[in-house]
């Protein structure tokens, strides 16, 4: 009897392995030998203009250039700050967004489309859409502020250095906060209710449920939630390409734009395959600690 | 006090907390309109002539035309950068869904060891930043010639679309009745038979999720198609709209026609599927 | 140094060995394919068509295409970079822009034109000058564009004779309310900034490189030049801060609503700007050379394109032969014509054909082409240039004083030349 059971795990876990193989295949062929290949470019002199200079291998030259390279620590203290703004407010406002999803009783289908809409579209169209609206001559934002005195008659939000930064971070929020509520909207919706009538029936008001029964069961979905935001955060892109271009200047300059300039506008593939490795270090090692915080408070809200 | 007194003090806690309970919906409404106010203004925005964009007082549009949308397909032939999006997405779907589903379906299933190992891996490189295989891919793309070419970005497109359909699928599979193999190779079937007899149909609305929310994901992908794409015939949509530029400026009122068309298969998607589209969000998300 | 001397000389036997190769061939070529790659904008497009198929007309074993390329001038740069790094044999004829043609000779990419060497006398100087790399002609001027200061005949009485009239005929004209903007130009952080910044530091006296490729940013002179720049947009507020997010079309638009009384543009704008359907300042406008400054001279920033071969040509001599067609006077006419760019054969402009063809006065454009001032011809301009057009930026933004920032990308522009081995500085330095 052991023995056959033996047998057909052994030939369960072949057929496991065999299925996994594709899929595991491509992964590998397209993303960890990619990334190897770009860490090994990193070590070397890369230069698609200059052929006349060769491949050398330079060790950790590139490296020690980007680290007293200013353009590139600017950039990365811009991601951080991006991120360490954006987030949070994608949180509490994909909260506010769950709650009220959770909370329809009529026309669920309209707030759900009307939610997934901005999340769905493609970012640099919500980036061009929000570059048109805060633009000096025919943005609607732009005209508004004007007009109710809050910025001066010539002032041109994509010329200061941080007003730049207010047009990124609205599309951001704006596009993935319904991302957000829709995480926690799961999560809410596990959420015995008798838990909120049970406080009601002490006396505990609305706002005192939320706080004291609603946040903490959410704490998993919140955890999961921040993670997902925090890494694409951190990958910030698309949105600073199209909206500003990383300007005025480079001050709203994130570090994969900065990677991106070096490598398809420069040609400094060896450069840039170290700033880009530099990106991957930061994410990952990011991702690690997150990885191990979703693990604890998951298991710790199963039990 | 008896039960009734209870119920009583139950419902007069409600009538209480009535005052409160507009906000919610009020700023519910708030955040609606937030959210869904850009959208209508690129619509109406569009339809401007251009001399009133360029204004100074934008206002609502007193006049219509379609002059963007028209000079978007007879100048720029908008067409083609849609066909281009249209048979990268689909492409990457068919070949990413299928084989991420076999996987799935072994990681879910199936025993075998160091099945962790391979969900922590696939999560990992899920968390990829983009711009960190750019350079490689770029120069393998290059000594393949697929540069410029509807595989030279499918293939790309699979570093995240793969781990996506993974992670996606075993959550779906997940969540399938345990022993629904059992009693289906119990009557003689053997495991594949089973998986396609009886798995799969069950499977189907998860599958269905993981397809749609891969080729939203294709749809909108920018680095990798502005990387890998060397001219106007084969650039995306995204590409196609960014780069949209007359010698030297922004011409506005085309670009957001673009946007609009652009956001016109998107919605359809959204409206047609939102349910699936919040099921594949949700399983993503919650499973351990 | 011997490496490219030796890059030169391999380039100049391929050169002599292909076309012996293709002379022996030619006769039994049945229909050759040349591709011609190049800006094919509005009218460019038109006129493009039409001499290509001109050409083969005269030709009628060779079939002359076009590969389309993205219409901003960043992007093609980027394009032909990653086609001609990766070997390709097509496009054979290349249209690049002056600032391009010693990064692509120098990379071994184009072939040097000794054959042209001899009827090169009749183009203009300075364009010629952009085509050489290490004494080699490397491509031939197609098409010429400078910066003009256009200013409005109805609001001033003469084009302002130096930096300091200007700044005050803006001043006059904004304080009298006769316009809302005193000046404008392109200021936002692209290549356009470059040849704005350009004329300013000739104004004083100033460069970006000096004869011997030293960076030269961070002299006095150019100091001088970008404090008055800066001064003008923050302290005078003769130029609005949109500016700085403008490139030509904004600029153009300004100018044509009667917005501004002076405008630093390209030819191009003259003809839209006397549409009297859309221009508010049709025939109520001239051209000046942009005024100098103390210490320096009245300068245009000389910009345009050439022509050049790609080395991995399969048909050099066609493409030698379609090179030539396209720069003869007859076709620069034509382009004149149609598209308002400006020839860069000297002799021409003595053409009544020319004179007729060409939207705006010569007496107004002849002193504008003899203060062109070219950028810097070396490969590493493209990195060059984005070093100074972020820290030129950043000055104009007020995110640093204009003396450091010119500071700061001197010494970038500096280590940049010696990672391409490309530095002439002394040890001093």
């Amino acid at each position: 009897m052991n023995h056959g059971t033996a047998s057909i795990e052994r030939a369960e876990t072949r057929l496991a392995w065999l299925l996994v193989a594709p899929a595991l295949a491509v992964i590998v062929l397209v993303s960890l030998v990619p990334i190897a290949v770009t860490g090994w470019d990193a070590l070397h002199v890369h230069d698609l203009r200059l052929p006349w200079l060769g491949r050398p291998f330079i060790g950790a030259g590139n490296f020690v250039e980007a680290v007293n390279d200013p353009r590139f620590r600017a950039a990365l203290l811009h991601t951080v700050a991006f991120a360490l703004i954006s987030v949070p407010l994608e949180l509490v406002l994909g909260l506010g967004l769950a709650v009220m999803l959770h909370s329809a009783t009529r026309g669920r289908a309209f707030v759900r489309v009307s939610a997934l809409l901005p999340w769905a579209i493609p970012t640099v169209v919500a980036a061009l859409l929000w570059r048109f609206m805060f633009d000096a001559q025919t943005g609607i934002l732009a005209a508004s502020f004007r007009t109710l005195g809050v910025v001066g008659p010539a002032f041109d939000w994509f010329v200061h250095p941080l007003a730049a930064w207010l047009p990124i971070i609205a599309a951001d929020v704006w596009k993935t906060t319904p991302f957000v509520a829709i995480l926690l909207l799961a999560g809410l919706q596990t959420i015995d209710p008798v838990l909120g009538e049970a406080a009601q029936i002490d006396g505990a008001g609305p706002v005192r449920r939320f706080f004291t029964i609603t946040v903490p069961l959410l704490a998993p979905a919140l955890v999961v939630a921040a993670a997902f935001r925090m890494l694409d955060a951190l990958r910030l892109f698309d949105l600073a390409y199209v909206v500003t271009g990383g300007g005025p200047g480079s001050a709203t300059e994130p570090v994969s734009l900065y990677a991106f300039i070096t490598l398809m506008q420069r040609l400094r593939f060896g450069y840039g395959s170290a700033l880009s490795i530099t990106v991957f270090l930061l994410t990952f090692a990011f991702a690690l600690v997150w990885v191990r915080l979703l693990g604890r408070s998951l298991t710790g809200a199963r039990s | 006090m008896g039960a009734f007194t209870r119920t009583l003090a139950h419902r007069s806690a409600v009538v209480s907390s009535r005052p409160v309970s507009l906000v919610l919906p009020m700023a519910g409404a708030l955040l609606l309109a937030a959210l869904l106010f850009p959208i209508c203004w690129m619509l109406a925005a569009s339809l401007m002539p251009e001399s009133r964009l360029f204004e100074s007082r934008p206002l609502l549009p007193t006049a219509v035309t379609f002059e963007h949308y028209r000079a978007l397909f007879d100048e720029r032939d908008f067409l083609v950068p849609i066909r281009n999006s249209l048979l990268v997405s689909g492409l990457t779907t068919l070949v990413a869904v299928p084989v991420a589903a076999l996987c799935a379906y072994a990681l879910a299933r199936l025993r075998m060891r160091g099945k962790g190992l391979v969900l922590a891996c696939v999560l990992a490189i899920s968390m990829f930043p983009q711009i960190s295989i750019v350079p490689p891919l770029y120069l393998i793309l290059r000594e393949l010639r697929l540069l410029n070419t509807y595989p030279g970005l499918v293939l790309p497109y699979l570093t995240f679309s793969m781990p996506l359909g993974v992670w996606l699928l075993t959550g779906f599979f997940r969540q399938l009745p345990k022993d629904l193999e059992e009693a289906a190779m119990l009557d003689g079937a053997t495991r594949m038979r089973a998986l396609r007899d009886v798995v799969l149909p069950l499977a189907a609305p998860g599958i269905a999720s993981t397809a749609i929310l891969t080729f939203l994901y294709c749809w909108n992908e920018f680095l990798f198609a502005l990387s890998f794409t060397l001219g106007p015939d084969r650039y995306t949509v995204p590409v196609a709209i960014t780069l949209f530029r007359g010698r030297y400026q922004v011409p506005w009122g085309q670009v957001l026609a673009a946007t609009v068309v652009a956001t016109i298969p998107v919605a359809l998607l959204v409206l047609a599927c939102q349910r699936r589209i919040v099921a594949g969000l949700t399983v993503g998300a919650t499973k351990g | 140094m011997p490496r490219l001397i030796a890059h030169a000389t391999g380039a100049a036997l391929g050169l002599l060995i292909l076309s012996g190769h293709t002379l022996a061939c030619s006769s039994q070529e049945a229909t050759t394919r040349l591709t011609f790659s190049g800006s094919a904008l509005g009218p460019e497009a038109d006129v493009v068509q039409r001499q290509l198929a001109r050409f083969a007309e005269r030709h009628p074993e060779v079939r002359v295409e076009l590969q389309v390329t993205p219409d901003s001038a960043d992007q093609r740069h980027q394009l032909f970079v990653q086609w001609l790094n990766a070997h390709a044999a097509t496009p054979d004829v290349l249209q690049l822009d002056v600032i391009w043609i010693a990064e692509f000779a120098a990379a071994g990419w184009i072939l040097p034109l000794d054959g042209f060497e001899s009827g090169i006398d009749d183009f203009l100087p300075a364009s010629v000058a952009t085509a050489r790399w290490r004494g080699a002609l490397y491509a031939i001027p197609w098409f010429v564009d400078v910066g003009m200061l256009y200013w409005r005949t109805d609001l001033l009485d003469r084009a302002p004779r130096s930096l300091i009239e200007l700044r005050q005929d803006a001043l006059r004209v904004r304080e009298a309310k006769s316009a809302r903007l005193g000046l404008v130009w392109q200021g936002a952080r692209y290549e356009g900034l470059i040849t704005v910044f350009l004329e300013h530091l000739a104004a004083f006296g100033g460069g970006i490189l000096d004869d011997r490729g030293r960076v030269i940013v961070d002299d006095p002179a150019a100091i001088r030049a970008l404090t008055f720049m800066a001064n003008a947009v923050n302290v005078d507020r003769v130029v609005p801060s949109s500016a700085l997010t403008w490139q030509e079309e904004q600029v153009r638009f300004a100018f044509q609503n009667g917005e501004a009384a002076f405008m630093r543009n390209w030819p191009y704008a003259w003809a839209l700007l006397q549409d009297e359907s859309r221009s508010r300042v049709a025939r109520r406008f001239a051209v000046a050379p942009f005024p100098a400054g103390e210490g320096g001279q009245p300068a245009a920033a000389l910009g345009g394109a050439q022509l050049a071969i790609n080395t991995r040509s399969a048909h050099p001599m066609l493409a030698a032969e379609l090179v030539a067609f396209l720069t003869a006077p007859d076709q620069m006419i034509e382009r004149a014509r149609l598209t308002a760019q400006l020839p860069p054969r000297r002799s021409l402009y003595d053409n009544a054909e020319l004179v007729a063809a060409l939207p705006m006065p010569l007496e107004q454009v002849r002193p504008i082409l003899e203060a062109a001032v070219p950028r810097p011809a070396t490969p590493v301009y493209s990195e060059l240039s984005e070093v100074l057009q972020v820290w030129i930026h950043r000055a104009l933004t007020g995110q640093e004083p204009p003396a450091v920032a010119l500071q700061q990308a001197a010494r970038e522009m500096r280590a940049v030349l010696v990672r391409a081995g490309l530095s002439t500085e002394g040890p001093t330095r």
